[in-house]
This record gives structure tokens, sequence and C-alpha cells, in this order.
């Protein structure tokens, strides 16, 4: 598929719209609440969210495919334009910059030149979370348990973040493997 | 036109969903092996009795699984990894199939004079899969025997679907 009919597709795929503010306001709730429940070990907020984005990319991917109705992709390129040009699109309404790959073609960088998960967010001062927590860690798991759904192993994580200081914020995929069919269970 | 049964397969291989309306007519038996060289004869008699009390509807989800499992298998071979097959039929049936990027298979038997039906599952993955199972978020996201995806609303929205859509 041509990278101008990938992002028509984001543009054209119907979506139910909901206020900004409140997707704002909802995940940093979620971010303090994991905060203050594990007493501020970031790590494991970091973990936590990967896991629970892992839930959600789970059952998001069925959402993605029913409304954009697109087939499978024909290598990890057109998987890489396909998760920002309509993934994003179409469930964040951004459209983070595919670069960095390797000469492999098995490892890219998405680039957030926004990210609405983070609006009005400042880190806590502590000295610790600054360098620890990946606020928006969640999205890491989303794109790990959507792409396991279409036989995808992936690997996400951040690389930096402009909430600790950084000039970018950037998320590091890398391809583990294609999942292969699974076979019923021999019986007899 | 006539719907016999439907079934969904999860990327687990597992059925996690099957219907039947009527009885089937009693050649499926043979379906996997010779679907068409089965004595016609037979399924003359007293059909129903003789189908069901041969198998059980388990039975009948893993004969399917292993048929639609092969199919699809042989048709990318011959035709590419984008090829899929959208349906069979033999003298007494007609087996609709889709399948969707994330491995879930749905499949319809119907009778023989039915029109495609590729159009109409899609639309039960995407208005009543989707919504009634996926986005349920109590049930859970994988559904071992079947388990999230037997909701009231998702077989009342089937049952609709197909008396009033499909006949």
């Amino acid at each position: 598929m041509s990278a101008t009919k990938t992002a028509r597709l984001g543009e054209e795929s119907r979506v139910d719209k909901v206020n900004a503010e409140l997707v704002t306001l909802t995940y940093g709730t979620i971010v303090a609440q994991l905060c203050q429940d594990y007493d501020e070990d970031y790590m494991e907020v970091n973990k936590q969210l990967d896991k629970m984005g892992y839930n959600i990319g789970m059952r998001l991917i069925e959402d993605f495919l029913a409304k954009s109705t697109v087939g499978r992709c024909a290598n990890f390129r057109e998987t890489a334009d396909m998760i920002s040009k309509v993934g994003f699109k179409m469930f964040l309404n951004i459209t983070p910059t595919v670069t960095n790959w390797t000469s492999d073609n098995n490892q890219f960088s998405l680039i957030f030149e926004e990210n609405p998960l983070a609006d009005f967010v400042e880190l806590p001062d502590d000295g610790r979370a600054q360098d620890e927590l990946w606020f928006s860690n969640i999205l890491c798991g989303v794109l790990r348990g959507a792409l396991e759904m279409v036989q995808m192993q992936i690997e996400a994580h951040f690389v930096s973040d402009v909430l600790r200081g950084d000039d970018t914020t950037e998320m590091r995929v890398s391809l583990v493997r294609y999942i292969e069919d699974e076979m019923p269970p021999d019986e007899e | 036109m006539v719907v016999f049964s439907f079934y969904i397969f999860d990327r687990h291989a597992e059925c996690i969903y099957k219907r039947q309306w009527l009885p089937r007519p009693v050649s499926i038996t043979a379906k996997s092996s010779r679907p068409v060289s089965e004595p016609s004869g037979l399924s003359n008699g007293s059909p129903a009795v003789f189908g069901q009390s041969a198998r059980t509807t388990d039975d009948d989800a893993k004969l399917i699984f292993g048929t639609v499992f092969s199919l699809r298998n042989m048709v990318r071979k011959l035709g590419g990894e984008d090829d899929s097959f959208v349906s069979y039929h033999t003298s007494q049936y007609k087996l609709h199939y889709f399948e969707t990027p994330t491995n879930i298979k749905f499949v319809m038997l119907t009778d023989t004079k039915s029109p495609s039906m590729r159009i109409a599952l899609q639309q039960i993955y995407i208005n009543l899969y989707v919504e009634y199972v996926v986005k349920n978020p109590l049930s859970p996201v994988e559904h071992p025997g079947g388990l999230g995806v037997n909701n009231e609303l998702f077989e009342q929205s089937l049952e609709q679907f197909v008396t009033r859509v499909l006949s």
C-alpha cells in the first residue's frame, strides 16, 4: 500500500471523538494512582503501565481492524506506517514520525511531536522521576499487545521523553519474530 | 435461505462459539474426507437423528476446524500469502469462511442455494463480535471454552441477524 493511501485511510476511518482533556486527566490520574500504590517505585509503575497497555492493545487491535478494514501488512515497514498513520491517527489523532530504521528493517523509532497523554504534565521533582518514570509507557504495551494479535512479537520502549527534559519523545520498536499459526492439540 | 450452523475459532485453534439452528443434513459426516461422494440416499432417510447420534457438536467443530485450516493453508500455498478461500459447497451444504488478520475464523454452514456470506460474516465480526465481545471490558481478552463470547447481547443480536437479515 502506498504511503499516501495509508495516510488517507487514517483520515477516513470513522471514529467517535472524545474530549482530549478527559483522556489526559483520566490517564494522568491512573499514573498518579500507580505512583502512590507502588510508593514511588517508578520501575514498577513503568511495568504496570506496560501491562495495562498490553491488555488494551489486545482488544484495541480488533476495533482497529473493524474500523479500518485493512488486511495483513506485507512487511514490517508497512506495519510501521500503518501504526503511525492509521493507528495513532485514529485513536489519538496524532501521526508520530517513523524513522531511524536499522539496515535489516527490523527496528524503527517513533518520534512524537505531540503527545495528548502528556499535556499539562510535569514530572514530580523528587530527583528520581525524571530519570526513572516513563510517563507514557502505556503506549509501549498497547503496541506490544496489538501486534501480538496480528502474529508479530515485538519489543517497545521509550528512549527519550520531553517531560524529562529531552529534545524529543522517542519510542524504539523492535520486531522479535513472526508468530507461527497455532495448531489444534493432538488428541488421538 | 437456510442457515444450519455458525462457529467462531480463536487464534489458539479453539472453538469459542458454536450455534446450530436446524438439524444438519446427514452427509456432513464425511465432509473432511470425501464430501461429494456421499451416497445421497442416506440423507433422505432420517437425517437429523442419524447425524446427531453419530457425532457430538464438539466433533463437528473439530472436523470443521481441521477442514478450514487445511483448506486455507492449501489456498495460500497455491495462490500466494494473501489468498483466502471464500466458500465451498457439496451437494448438501455450503460452508462460508471469513478470517480476520488476528486469526479469528468465522464459519457458517448454509444450504447450497445461498449467495456468498462473506460480507455477512464480516458484519458479524465488525458489528457483533467486536462491539459486544471485544469491547465488553469485563469479558476476558482470550476466551478459553467460549468464556465471554456467550453473553446475552451477542447471542441475541446474532439470533436477530440470522433470522431477520439473512432469511
